[in-house]
Formats: structure tokens, sequence, C-alpha cells
């Protein structure tokens, strides 16, 4: 065989060569959808959770307050635990410092139902075009940034217009709220040893090319960060953000009662004492926040159930799907159990 | 020189590159696509370079090349479409059949000595140039296209009878 042969048979498959109109069509499209992405780096709505189901306790703290270091604030008043339904609302937002202004991708719902059964974790995508009050219709997440303003952006003012906009859209009441960065996040995954994740495909990291193998894994503070934050090159993009941040939040909620921190005042004091000063939280005046935290130990199991409110679409915004009404509606009136058994498909796989 | 322009001079060219890399038309059209979006997001930094041609064609061999790096690859596994990487233009001949034998054997060497023999043959460029596009030394350039003509003789003779 010659060299010749190999140029003969290089040409004579040129005509296998596809016509360049498709693929150049094919590459605008794909690069006008990969630059709106590209916008930056977003916070795992992970955080959040976290914070959400360690503890419905975080509300005890006031932004800037720093926290309480013994356990008898957690403790006190053994007579009125909350009843009926809660909802708290998680909000992650990533840097809040800086000249832009903090962007709220991740906003989860944290429900936990009248019979205490388990906590549901309902993640509500930040591209959903929702009204926000005061401002017309705009994607869920800007609602944070009209409320926290440019210049120097108000995190609780942030919130609570976030709070507001939530509330008009699933028609529950919110009881609770917490907005969480990235540091605390690292902070309170390292306090409790490192938190086991379990991931259904591999995940690469494209901002520091750490790769996550499917399967589980004890991740530290920093590699959770690190997970949480990926959203590009995953099949689902935020909406896969938005599934690590439930299974990352199934395993720090584990984590924390192996280590007795669910059931133990004094060690979730400690524990939330150490994120406390950095915690920017909220709460109605339906439940006092000591009473809040007495949900805890009431849970029959603190393994929640990850869920994503049904919306679709595939411009710039989403709009709720047509399955989006009995799940809101089944939320209102809590019954959220009969509507994962009759929608199994529908729950994030959490180990 | 803007993207547009790029794109209608160098598209056509860099198609039929990448279908002597992959052999396989699906395949090469993810793998152009790939690079190429890429090339669109960043195309100051394409522009600024010596060659824009020369920089592009580097970025879709190593994006061949390297495939753990990219996600293409992938995309192409799952697209679950028989594999039509030897489906050559029809040609009853018998001597026909066994020239496409050729670009089977070519299928089974590793994707940069594979790269390294397109870029000789196909392309035509010189060993200097074919180690500036891998990222190699000149005399790496040499050892790969002989070991890969070694590979394909080997093939040819057991195929002889």
């Amino acid at each position: 065989m010659t060299e010749d042969d190999l140029r003969a048979a290089f040409a004579r498959h040129e005509p296998l060569t596809p016509p360049t109109g498709p693929v150049r069509a094919a590459i605008d499209r794909l690069a006008a959808r990969r630059r709106r992405r590209r916008q930056r780096l977003r916070v795992g709505a992970a955080a959040v959770a976290l914070v959400g189901v360690l503890g419905v306790g975080a509300p005890q703290f006031r932004p800037g307050q720093t926290a309480v270091d013994d356990g008898t604030t957690l403790m006190a008043d053994p007579s009125g635990a909350p009843v009926g339904t809660l909802n708290v609302l998680l909000v992650g937002v990533d840097s809040a410092s800086g000249s832009r202004p903090p962007l709220a991708d991740s906003v989860l719902l944290l429900h936990v139902p009248a019979d205490r059964s388990r906590p549901y974790l309902i993640s509500l995508p930040r591209d959903l075009a929702v009204p926000i009050p005061g401002h017309g219709t705009d994607k869920l997440n800007a609602a944070f940034v009209f409320g926290a303003g440019d210049g120097r952006p108000d995190l609780a003012k942030g919130y609570d217009l976030t709070r507001r906009t939530v509330a008009d859209l699933t028609g529950v009441r919110i009881d609770a709220g917490v907005v969480l960065t990235y540091p605390v996040l690292r902070k309170l995954t390292d306090a409790v040893n490192g938190v086991e994740v379990c991931l259904p495909e591999r995940v690469r990291s494209i901002h520091t090319r750490r790769i996550f193998p499917a399967g589980c894994h004890r991740l530290d503070g920093a590699e959770s960060v690190d997970l949480l934050r990926q959203r590009r090159g995953m099949p689902d993009g935020a909406l896969d953000r938005d599934r690590n941040a439930h299974r990352y939040a199934a395993g720090l909620v584990r984590r924390a009662g192996e280590q007795g921190v669910l059931t133990d005042p004094v060690r979730m004091s400690r524990l939330l004492g150490l994120v406390g000063p950095e915690l920017t939280v909220s709460w109605s005046g339906s439940a006092s926040l000591p009473d809040l935290l007495r949900v805890v130990p009431a849970l029959e199991s603190t393994e929640p159930v990850g869920l994503d409110l049904p919306a679709g679409g595939n411009g710039r915004y989403l709009t709720l799907d047509p399955a989006a009404t009995p799940f809101l509606a089944a939320l209102r009136e809590d019954r959220l159990a009969g509507w994962v058994a009759a929608n199994p498909a529908r729950v994030t796989r959490l180990r | 020189m803007t993207y547009e322009e790029f794109a209608d001079a160098r598209l056509a060219a860099l198609l039929r590159y990448a279908v002597m890399l992959t052999g396989d038309p699906h395949q090469a059209q993810d793998l152009v696509q790939e690079t190429m979006v890429r090339v669109q997001l960043n195309w100051r930094r394409v522009a600024r370079a010596d060659s824009p041609e020369r920089y592009v064609r580097r970025m879709l061999t190593n994006q061949f090349v390297d495939w753990r790096r990219g996600s293409w690859v992938r995309r192409v596994l799952l697209r679950g479409e028989p594999d039509e990487a030897v489906a050559a233009p029809a040609d009853h001949a018998q001597h026909t059949v066994d020239r496409d034998q050729v670009w089977s054997w070519l299928a089974g060497l590793p994707r940069r000595q594979r790269a390294t023999l397109v870029l000789r043959y196909y392309e035509d460029l010189p060993d200097a140039e074919i180690a500036e596009i891998l990222g190699c030394a000149v005399g790496t350039v040499r050892s790969c296209i002989s070991r890969a003509l070694t590979t394909l003789r080997t093939e040819y003779a057991e195929a002889r009878p």
C-alpha cells in the first residue's frame, strides 16, 4: 500500500462532506444559546437547601446579629410548637459584594406538611416568567435585583420582593426565609465534616476541572460549592443544578442526623452560630422562631423529597407547565404526598 | 476579519477536514459545530492570532484528539444512529472494495495518528506545520506517521491472500 492509495482514499470520501448551510445555522443557534447562559456564575440552589432543612432553625438570626452560643433559646418554651403547614423560602445569591447587583438564582421552597411526615424541597426555576409586584412580568431571579437595588444592594429588601413574588405565584404563605451565599455553604459543610452526595451522572467542573464521577462521594466545603455551581454542560442546565442541590441537601441532613445535630439543640446552635453572622434571614409573624425550630425533631423523616415546579419552554423565559396547576393546588391544600404518589417520575432521585 | 467572513471563507474546508478526521459526516458536523461555537464566542481572541485559520484548525484538531476534554464524542455516541463510517460512495468494482478497506483501517488508528495522516496526505502540510497544530515536536510527527503507515501496511498485507 502506497501513500498515493491514502491520498486517493481521502479524495474519494470528500463527497461525504455535509453542506455548510445547515451547519452554519446550527452554529449560530448554539452560540446564541450559550451566550445567554454564559452571563455569570450562579449560586447553587443547594446552598439554600441545606440550611432550610437543617434548620428551619436558621430564622432565629436577625441580619447582622451574632448567634446565640448556648442552647437555651432553642430549648425554651416547651409549649407551642407550630401546627399546620410550614413554608420556608430559601434564596441562594451569588457574590453579594462588588459593584454588580446580586442575582437570586436559586429559589427553593421548603415545605413541611401539617402531618410532619417529611420535608419537601421544591425548586422554582430561576428563568420562570412571573409577575413581580410593581415591576411587570420578568424572570423570577430578577425580583431579587429589583428589590435589592444596585449601588449598595440590600439583601433583606431583595429577599422581601422575592418572597412576595413567590407568595403570589404559589398562593402559599411564606413563614420564614433565608438568603444564602457560597461562603456560608462552605463553612456549614466543613462544620459537619463533609457531606455525602450521590450523583446519577458524572459532573465535570467548568471552573476547576474537578471531576465528580457518578456515584456517592463525601465532599468537603470547597468541593460542595464547586459542584453546586455547575450548570453548564449538564443536560438540563439550571434544572440539573437544582437537582444536585436536592441531593446535597439530603446528604447534609443525613450527615447532620448522624452527628446528632438535628436533635441536639446545643450542637445545632453551635453549628448555626458558625454561619449565623453571614446569614440574612427573615420571617413573618405567624410563628415565633424558636417554635419554628421545634419542627425539626417532630419530623418523622428528615429525608427531603426533591421536586421541580413543572415549567418548560425553550426561549429566554420559562412558563408554567399545565401540570403546575394541580401541583400548586396540592401544595396549597397540603396534599403533596398524594401528588408525589401519582407523579413519581417528577421526584428527583436523591441517592 | 469578522467571524462571518471567516465562516464564509473557511467553513467548507473545515467540514472536509473534519470528515477526513472522523470518517463520518455526522461526527464531522458535530465536531465542527462545537469548535465553531467556541470560535464565535471567543472571536476576538481568535482574530488576534497570526493566522485565525490555523488557530481554528488547531482548536478543531485538539478537540478531536483529546476527546476527554470535549463533550462532542459523548453526544455522538448517544446519537444511536448506525455508524456510517465505512459507507463510501457506491462503486461495485472489486478493487474499489479493496481500496475502501483503507478507509475502515483508518478508523482503527489512534486519533492522533489519524490526524497526522490527514494533515500530511489530505491537507498536504509540511511536518513543521503539523507539529505546530498538534503541539508536538517535528520528530514526533514523523514517528507518528511512520507508525500509522506501518499499521496500515500490516493490515494490507494480512488482507491479501
